[in-house]
């Protein structure tokens, strides 16, 4: 009865805050409301939503869209980093393991800008320094001249080791692809394996993870696809370890001939439904936004389940991810001078 | 008509274990309402009269133990 549980983590502090960050996000009725303004109204509006102090740091030397961008990827970035360092125990191997993501969609960024011809402060726009990798580790892997060297750097502090293979890969079709595909991989395996099994909150938090490898999965499947490529070919960029989508239907989806064949096999996925006209259509960008709304209602269900456990944290870093894509989507549009309503079509509420 | 002896060594017991075990019993419950507190006033410290009524109201328990604990080494 009296043993302390040093182990077991700070839910009660970590779920209040969490909480109260969760009351602070934008609502639809504040999305509205930005549809109908102009990118320097947008950037004013968020200011006062919490971004403040983002856009007051980089106002010096950035402008308009890029400003924008960058501060609500900081200010993200600052957040989930808080939200780290206020877990203990198992909460906090799990919040770390979740926010690892971050480290890999880093690289990526970074080895797509080098590919590009970025330069430092190009690449450094879109870095989200969440994860383990601190903004300063992030601007020594950029400031690296090769992709190897970047990769060996990477593999030291992440523990990911890349095989030799891969990187030959790499180098021989110039393809970043199959480097990215491989630390996907890497980064929903580790994040189930740290998932301990232990309580119905992480067997929730497990299943949502496995949920998340299936419309990675399913989303992989549709790239490729539109692009021509099926069959054997899709097989070796998926992730194992998915709840809904078994082998024997990955294989069907993946050998579909064109994205309307796959709409007999998706129809018995949970998430059938929310892609089937798109994939009617052979419409790749709605059936993704089908996913990601899947996803948002998938994690607004189970938000409501077990108040002191992992999941109001996961489900707070969710919305705030949703949060600041929207931002962005809004701001992208508006420049763009796209319509409200297909603007409006592309948010994830 | 006060105890004598055995059974007002008894009642003492009584007594004691009524206001340890509630007292203990506040503890374990004000752990996780003083941790969820402190964690909604750092992100907003306006909430601090909600959050310190939130914190006190475990402490009830220990006013039941008391109350027992007074009947029993002076009513009874």
């Amino acid at each position: 009865m009296f043993r302390r549980n040093r182990g077991r983590g700070n839910y009660s502090y970590t779920v209040a805050r969490v909480k109260a960050k969760k009351s602070l996000l934008l609502k639809e009725e504040d999305y509205d409301k930005m549809l109908m303004m102009t990118v320097p109204e947008i950037s004013r509006y968020i200011s006062e939503a919490g971004y403040s102090k983002e856009m007051a740091d980089l106002a010096g030397r950035l402008s308009g869209l890029i400003l924008l961008e960058h501060a609500t990827y900081i200010n993200m970035a600052k957040v989930f980093s808080s939200i780290l360092r206020s877990s203990t125990g198992e909460l906090y191997e799990m919040v770390s393991a979740y926010l690892d993501k971050w480290d890999v969609w880093n690289l990526k960024v970074i080895l797509r800008g080098k590919s590009y011809g970025l330069d430092a402060d190009g690449i450094r726009e879109d870095l989200v320094p969440a994860g383990r990798l601190s903004a300063e580790s992030l601007d020594k892997l950029i400031a690296l001249d090769t992709d190897e060297d970047i990769l060996a750097s990477f593999g030291k502090t992440t523990h990911v080791e890349i095989p030799q293979e891969i990187i030959s890969a790499y180098k021989s079709s110039g393809n970043l692809g199959v480097i990215e595909d491989f630390l996907d991989k890497v980064h929903y395996e580790r994040l189930i394996k740290s998932i301990s099994l232990t309580s119905r909150p992480s067997q929730l938090f497990y299943d949502y993870v496995r949920e998340q490898v299936d419309v990675k999965n399913f989303e992989t499947i549709l790239k490729l696809k539109a692009e021509g490529i099926y069959g054997e070919q899709v097989t070796k960029y998926l992730i194992r370890g998915g709840r809904m989508i078994d082998d024997r239907t990955l294989a069907l989806l993946a050998n579909a001939e064109d994205i309307p064949s796959m709409v007999n096999e998706a129809s018995q996925i949970d998430f059938g439904e929310e892609v089937k006209a798109a994939l009617d259509a052979n419409n790749v960008r709605d059936a993704v936004l089908g996913l990601r709304k899947y996803e948002r209602q998938k994690a607004k269900k189970f938000s409501r389940l077990y108040p002191l456990s992992v999941i109001p944290v996961i489900d707070y870093m969710i919305n705030k991810e949703y949060e600041v894509r929207n931002i962005r989507v809004i701001a992208r549009g508006t420049e763009s001078g796209l319509d409200r309503d297909t603007i409006k079509g592309l948010l994830v509420i | 008509m006060a105890l004598e002896g055995e059974a007002a060594g008894l009642a003492a017991i009584g007594a004691g274990l009524a206001v340890g075990l509630t007292g203990i019993g506040a503890g374990m419950g004000e752990k996780d309402v003083g941790a969820a507190a402190v964690g909604a006033m750092t992100e907003d410290r306006s909430i601090f009269g909600t959050a310190m009524i939130f914190m006190v109201i475990p402490e009830t328990i220990v006013i039941f133990g008391l109350v027992i604990a007074i009947i029993a080494l002076f009513a009874l």
